[in-house]
């Protein structure tokens, strides 16, 4: 084992340099960029294995291995492939703007299993191994893609309904008060919801869906929030707002505060309404239906993103007696609010809320924005109806330009 | 600065987050599984957070000895009992902390989980009583997807008759239209529109339109 040891040590010392091929190593290793890989961070090793492999006593092959090195930076050994293997990916590198690699491939030799296994054992020692390294080639380096090429659709698509929304909001602002938003039931309902609370002397339940602070849904629910507390403030009824994400607890805990100190009742916000009870989804209802039950609210609210337990938090609302308004994108989940809840915002009116509500000239003029965009999906929709159907019914040119009009949209 | 440091944050992250999307280089990635690695973070800082709030609303409860506060002395305990039981020997299957997790709070989700059936059948009869044109149209969609999800009920109705073959012959037919068409198309209606909806609120965010998640008032043009 000494006679090993120290010829690992001496060969291992004599990877850190470049240096001429080892008797017994691959040659003719080539390294290129992965064309699959989009990120730059992988190449593609391609090597010859050795005609003989050289016998060192007390040791044994086990593979190859790739070895790739920066720089200035110490050699990192890639994955060991079986002998027999020619080719390896090599992954966890950097593209440009980072250093480029050196690339060599080398035949492993270890202890014998057992062998390994008795000094694995020793306190501190590590078993050791043998490199025989091919001549390094490089300088190479992963080529990272700037573009997603089959993204280009939805790109086009996004910048055309940003630019006019944009384009809406500048046009419209000075005029938003002349902008016709059609009555939302959902939301008329909110103030009459607050009052039945106020007059009953009873609590407001929100609810702001289960997904994370990460979801746009979430945000539209806080965003509601905001508005409601505003006014919930005004007549000083309370607002509980029982939290499955922690984060949301505390991004909607600042916005009651905010909303209370606006309306000029700071002293009648309590943080103690607005609290966390567990990231458990059926956790979660249980603990809501009990709130519901024991506090018997005036409203309940339902806004944001709802899995399966929508309805039994709606129905345990209804069975209470609660004025219910809900709000969700989660298509899955309309039905149930439908038939459980008076009032139910459905996909867009979620997000059209907080622009209802508060009536601010920009938010106004978005939603003027967002209607002359769906009103080009809309004919997008038809010519794409009318295109496929040219596909399917002629051929030749028009027929060509039609099915690449529908798989450009389809990709 | 209150209220512009949040927004220029808000903008430069918004802007780089629609960007990284289109740009599958090192460049774009690297930073972008960066930010998720943070946000998982400050996640984990923010259940701090939210277990403090825990604690202390059950804690308030049974200190005034307010209306059922025996339950907020279960949650403690259970929550205290958890802890000790997690920290103390582990929670890989096998340990007590898993026998706990296995046999009561799976059990209790899954009690929870099942009263939705209940639910259903009390939401679908208020829902199917037909009392206008919309209401009957929706019982007679819904009685037609029911029994062409189940063609053998037919049988079971009307017997080997030959209203009963022809029925169970189309009603799968007819039910998978219902489901494939008009839903469908109601569907992908209400995704158009969220579609739309979630663009133009980002949009607003990111420019910083909208403020009122910031508590700087409802934003808009104040």
């Amino acid at each position: 084992m000494p006679l090993s040891l120290a010829l690992a040590l001496l060969l291992l010392g004599a990877l850190a340099c470049a240096h001429a091929a080892d008797p017994g190593a691959p040659t003719q290793v080539l390294a290129v960029d992965d064309p699959e890989e989009n990120r730059g961070n992988a190449l593609l090793v391609s090597w010859t294995a050795p005609e003989e492999l050289l016998h060192l006593p007390g040791m044994e092959p086990v593979g190859h291995q790739v070895i790739s090195q920066q720089e200035g930076r110490e050699p990192v050994l890639g994955p060991v492939v079986p002998v027999e293997v020619t080719e390896a990916p090599l992954d966890g590198l950097k593209p440009w703007p980072w250093r480029p690699y050196q690339v060599g491939v080398a035949v492993r030799y270890e202890l014998p299993p057992e062998l390994a296994a008795a000094v694995s054992a020793l306190p501190g020692v590590e078993p050791p191994f043998v490199l025989l390294q091919s001549d390094p080639f490089g300088p190479v380096q992963p080529v990272g893609t700037w573009y997603f090429t089959e993204r280009t659709n939805i790109l086009v698509l996004v910048v055309i309904i940003c630019a006019i929304v944009l384009a809406t909001l500048y046009a419209v602002r000075g005029a938003a008060e002349k902008v016709y938003i059609r009555p939302i039931a959902g939301l008329e309902a909110v103030n009459d919801a607050i009052g039945r609370a106020t007059e009953m002397g009873k609590p407001i339940v929100y609810i702001s869906g289960l997904s994370g602070i990460g979801d746009i849904a979430t945000i539209a629910a806080m965003l509601i929030l905001g508005h409601l507390s505003r006014r919930a403030a005004a007549y000083e009824s309370d607002v509980i707002v029982p939290c499955q994400d922690p984060m949301v607890m505390a991004a909607e805990r600042e916005i009651v505060r905010q909303a209370y100190t606006e309306a000029g009742k700071p002293d009648a916000y309590r943080p103690e309404n607005i609290f966390y009870l567990t990231d458990s989804q059926f956790g979660y209802v249980a603990a809501v239906d009990g709130i519901m039950v024991r506090e018997q609210p005036a409203a309940c609210f339902y806004m944001g993103y709802f899995f399966a337990e929508a309805l039994i938090l709606a129905e345990t609302g209804n069975q209470t007696g609660a004025i219910q308004i809900a709000g969700t994108d989660a298509d899955t989940q309309l039905p149930f609010f439908i038939t459980a809840c008076d009032y139910t915002l459905m996909g867009e009116e979620l997000y059209a809320a907080s622009a209802y509500l508060s009536r601010q000239p920009l938010l106004v003029a978005q939603l003027r924005g967002q209607d002359i965009a769906k009103t080009i999906i809309a004919a997008i929709l038809i010519l794409g109806v009318g295109a496929a159907t040219a596909a399917a019914l002629t051929s030749g040119r028009l027929a060509e330009l039609a099915e690449r009009f529908v798989a450009w949209f389809a990709s | 600065m209150r209220l512009q440091v949040p927004l220029v944050i808000t903008f430069l992250v918004g802007l780089f987050m629609a960007v990284q999307f289109f740009v599958p280089h090192e460049l774009a990635q690297g930073p972008y599984d960066a930010l998720l690695a943070w946000s998982r973070i400050v996640g984990a800082f923010a259940l701090v957070l939210g277990i403090g709030s825990l604690l202390r609303t059950h804690w308030e409860k049974m200190r005034r000895r307010r209306r059922d506060w025996p339950y907020s002395l279960a949650t403690i305990g259970s929550f205290l009992a958890m802890c000790v039981i997690g920290l103390g020997w582990g929670h890989e299957p096998g340990t007590v902390f898993d026998w706990v997790f296995q046999n009561v709070q799976v059990p209790l989700d899954a009690t929870m989980f099942s009263l939705l059936a209940f639910f259903i059948a009390s939401a679908a009869f208020r829902t199917f009583r037909a009392r206008s044109t919309e209401a009957t149209l929706l019982l007679v969609a819904a009685i037609v997807v029911m029994l062409g999800r189940v063609p053998s009920s037919l049988i079971v109705l009307f017997g080997q008759s030959g209203l009963g073959d022809l029925l169970s012959d189309r009603l799968p037919d007819i039910s998978e239209w219902l489901m494939n068409v008009p839903t469908i198309a109601a569907k992908r209606g209400i995704i158009f529109g969220v579609a739309l909806g979630s663009i133009a609120t980002a949009l607003r965010i990111i420019l910083g339109i909208e403020r009122s998640h910031l508590g700087g008032g409802g934003g808009g043009g104040e």
